[in-house]
């Protein structure tokens, strides 16, 4: 991992930061210096809505050794609260106990460890309320 | 001189448990006879995506939301844990921007055993007291470490508190504060040593007793008040027989301790743990109620602080994600799904 990087998408990975465009009014998610659906650069920054509800699911075993210690781990598409859709890891659960629809929330967690000497990656994951 | 008190507070504590009985399994020892020592069935264990810091945030967090208040306006972030995951590069500062507060902020690690959390709150009462800040956050969180088989095994776990600390909205005015500290080596970890180590029976009496008992009637020798006087009182909890041993040493009555153990539910959270003690009283206290807190962290010191509740505490009362909601919300694990979580298999 490299330190640039984090450094760069920390703020987007802790507060789970997108855009509201200030010409059409769509928010959108991730952050980005223009809006996907109307092309301005006339955006602000957005903090998107804690709670949500999962609407895909799957399970991940096969990873990168970054995530390895972590797997295998349950990846959602939430359907977040502010009707913005995000894909984020659903822990602290089983698989088999996952059902579309099920209520979760935002909590903050740790994404990735770069072995036992490297940075550690932090942000968003979901878990079931 | 201005009030100063708490604002806000907020915990966390992981989901997972694991037993006395599935420990003791392990290494051949009699679980009946260890629960009636230490008085801890089960302990907290982290998740595989946890350390200090997502504790730390989460238990931040938490403060933040129960108070009505911007995190921009917080002056100071201090961190007290044995167990941050780096050893060079602050939690804190981590804890800063996932809030987020201002980027002009003091921010520090502490370390001093099971009080660093302690010894951020007085630093953070000395800055709002003294107008240097408007806001502090002290934090104790920890990922409590004990070598396998070790007697600590069986009670070391993990959580988190944080305590904001202001001199707008307070919750529970401070009284005064007092610290006692000696030269004492009853617990150490050496720096890259994986697991502390212990003076066994040597932990107790010079050690935990001494400086819980010569903090608390300090403070209260200062005060000019005595045990009757408070409604509360709450210890270091590094098993649930200490704190209740020492209170009744000191004069206070087990109804006056009871509430404060949190150990009985999860174990000896180090840093946290008389922070959450603290914190499960604040959700339960009523306005003109006094509370007495002594933290202890080994090599050793203690930390004393006097509370009154105030008016405003009845609106920091209801929140759906306080001590009650995590000590109710568990996930039991044996002894192999444990050494994965801890890290045991190197």
């Amino acid at each position: 991992m490299e330190p640039p990087k984090i450094w760069r998408e920390k703020r987007q990975k802790y507060l789970a930061l997108g855009i509201s465009c200030k010409k059409c009014g769509k928010r959108s998610f991730p952050l980005s210096e223009y809006c996907p659906y109307c092309g301005t650069n006339d955006v602000e920054e957005y903090r998107l809505a804690e709670t949500g509800k999962i609407l895909y699911f799957t399970n991940v075993s096969m990873t990168s050794d970054e995530m390895a210690f972590n797997a295998p781990y349950c990846l959602g598409i939430i359907e977040l609260n502010d009707g913005i859709k995000v894909t984020g890891q659903i822990i602290d659960c089983d698989y088999k106990d996952l059902r579309k629809g099920m209520e979760v929330k935002m909590v903050f967690r740790i994404l990735a460890r770069d072995g036992h000497e490297g940075l550690i990656k932090y942000g968003f994951k979901f878990t079931s309320m | 001189m201005n009030k100063v008190g708490i604002v806000s507070y907020g915990s966390y504590i992981p989901q997972y448990r694991i037993s006395v009985e599935e420990i003791a399994h392990i290494w051949g020892e009699d679980a009946t006879e260890l629960k009636n020592q230490l008085q801890v069935p089960k302990k907290s264990v982290l998740g595989l995506d946890e350390d200090v810091v997502t504790m730390a945030v989460e238990s931040a967090r938490n403060a933040v939301n129960l108070w009505d208040g911007e995190p921009k306006l917080i002056g100071a972030i201090y961190v007290g844990s044995e167990s941050h995951p780096y050893a060079v590069k602050p939690t804190a500062t981590i804890v800063s921007e996932a809030l987020p507060t201002g980027k002009e902020i003091m921010a520090a690690d502490l370390e001093f055993a099971c009080k660093a959390g302690t010894a951020g709150m007085q630093m953070c009462f000395g800055l709002v007291k003294s107008d240097m800040i408007n806001y502090g956050l002290a934090i104790g969180s920890d990922d409590s470490q004990a070598k396998p088989s070790d007697p600590l095994e069986y009670t070391a776990g993990a959580g988190s508190a944080a305590i904001l600390i202001g001199s707008e909205g307070i919750i529970a005015e401070l009284e005064g504060t007092y610290s006692v500290t000696s030269d004492t080596p009853d617990f150490w970890r050496r720096e890259g040593a994986t697991y502390p180590s212990h003076g066994q029976r040597f932990t107790g009496k010079p050690a935990y007793f001494q400086h819980s008992i010569d903090a608390t009637k300090g403070i209260m020798n200062q005060l000019q008040t005595n045990p009757s006087d408070y409604d509360y009182v709450v210890f270091h909890q590094p098993n649930t027989k200490f704190p209740l041993s020492v209170a009744k040493m000191l004069g206070f009555t087990k109804e006056q301790v009871e509430l404060s153990l949190v150990c009985r539910h999860i174990g000896n959270t180090y840093s946290a743990s008389s922070m959450l003690g603290l914190n499960r009283i604040l959700e339960k206290a009523s306005s003109g109620e006094r509370i007495l807190m002594t933290s202890y962290g080994s090599g050793a010191g203690s930390d004393s602080f006097s509370f009154v509740v105030t008016d405003k505490i009845e609106k920091l009362q209801s929140y759906p994600f306080d001590i009650e909601y995590y000590i109710k919300r568990t996930k039991d694990i044996d002894y192999g799904l444990y050494t994965r979580y801890k890290g045991l298999l190197k």
